[in-house]
């Protein structure tokens, strides 16, 4: 019975937030033409509290969001944090990062 | 009916040879060549990461080193000299600077990051700050250009804010062109401005960066003139005199315009009056974000910030 206590309270921890590990948000940004752009947006996120890395692709449109651990955003407020640095959200993939 | 598609075959030909020399202009003086290329990806010495302003002194070229918050000082052969903002206080230390501006010995730096402007020594040691983030007077959304006038008052490209403000040299307000946060492709409206240019008369140029044009501001603040592409609205293009992103700008020694054409890797020169003269840039198999930024020395002698290669160019023209 015992066993069975630690493995239930092992799972519950595993799945709580404490052991989840972060999250790559990959955003398709329309209109990122230049350097100056794209510090607006990587500005924007580093000032936004849970995000530990924002990495921009110019050439593709794409910015990179890897966020703390157990921090997660909702498609809305990605598009308002990308709408805020006075670009539009095109798309959005999402990516749990591996501990 | 026939007299009538001989006028209007007449006048298509006449629009079509104005238009052609209008808005396809060939260069009217000797071509550029690149002499010297310094600098690498890194963060020692002569390395960059990020290169997004350039400007020169009577015997120095001080370049941004965005990513590494710093500006980097070189001889005109490219020899590191010394770097600036990476020491002092936190007030003291660059964070994401931009384009420059040099004027009375000192050292003027947009800082993108901080959204100030902060001024240096031309050796490094810094003098003061100005401005704070925000929308109203005298304060920045991402400063991204700087220019100083005869009295040393200051026009910032405040880049997120879609306008040019003047400043007193203490940083009080005295006007702005473009409104707060609106985009706009009329005369004396902005599409995220990134640069600004004083020639001798005061005349003020513009880097309306994503409105693919230059505008013009004479010392009454009255919009004097605008270029780039047909009719200077937005329409963007690889051909003389039209651009594809305008991230730079800095007037020679004879007073005329040189423009970083970013999305087509290139500088462009013009007459201050806006008539195309010549055209020079490298290639790069990587992407064409080759000429970011521009300077001109006394000699006339162009440097230009690379920012794909992470690199400075240096050109001069062949003899006229």
């Amino acid at each position: 019975m015992k066993q069975v206590l630690l493995l239930i309270l092992f799972v519950v921890l595993w799945s709580s937030p404490v052991f989840a590990a972060g999250k790559q948000y990959d955003l398709r940004v329309d209109g990122l033409a230049c350097p100056f752009c794209a510090y607006g947006i990587e500005k924007r996120f580093s000032k936004t509290e849970g995000v530990a890395n924002v990495e921009i692709d110019l050439k593709n449109g794409l910015v990179v969001v890897k966020t703390t651990d157990g921090k997660s955003f909702t498609e809305d407020q990605l598009r308002n944090i990308v709408k805020d640095a006075g670009f539009t959200m095109k798309s959005m993939s999402e990516n749990s990062l591996g501990k | 009916m026939r007299k009538f598609g001989s006028y209007f075959l007449i006048v298509l030909v006449i629009f079509a040879v104005f238009a052609y020399l209008t808005w396809f202009p060939s260069p009217l003086e000797p071509p550029y060549k690149l002499i010297k290329i310094w600098g690498e990806k890194g963060t020692a010495s002569g390395q960059f990461n990020d290169p997004t302003g350039i400007v020169v002194s009577e015997d120095h070229v001080f370049v941004s080193d965005a990513r590494n918050s710093r500006i980097q000082v070189f001889d005109f052969d490219g020899h590191f000299q010394y770097e600036i903002g990476t020491s002092g206080s936190e007030a003291e230390r660059l964070q994401r600077p931009m384009n420059l501006g040099i004027h009375d010995a000192k050292l003027y730096v947009t800082d993108y990051w901080s959204d100030q402007l902060k001024i240096y020594s031309l050796g490094g040691k810094f003098i003061n700050s100005i401005g704070k983030p925000g929308t109203g007077s005298g304060e920045f959304n991402s400063p991204g250009g700087i220019a100083i006038d005869s009295k040393s008052n200051l026009y910032i490209a405040d880049f997120l804010n879609q306008r040019i403000q003047k400043l007193t040299p203490q940083g009080k307000f005295i006007r702005q062109w473009g409104q707060t946060g609106k985009t706009g492709i009329l005369s004396g409206q902005f599409n995220y401005p990134t640069d600004t240019a004083i020639d001798a008369d005061d005349n003020l140029y513009i880097a309306d960066g994503y409105n693919d044009r230059v505008q013009v501001i004479s010392p009454e603040g009255e919009i004097v003139h605008k270029w780039g592409g047909p009719f200077a609205i937005n329409i963007f293009g690889p051909f003389n005199g039209w651009f594809a992103t305008v991230t730079g700008i800095a007037i020679g020694p004879e007073g005329n315009v040189f423009v970083a054409d970013f999305y087509n890797g290139r500088i462009q020169k013009f007459s201050s009056g806006g008539i195309f003269l010549n055209v020079f840039g490298i290639n790069s198999a990587e992407s064409a974000h080759t000429a970011i930024a521009v300077a001109v020395a006394h000699d006339g002698s162009v440097f230009v910030a690379d920012y794909t290669n992470n690199q400075v160019q240096k050109w001069v023209q062949d003899e006229k």
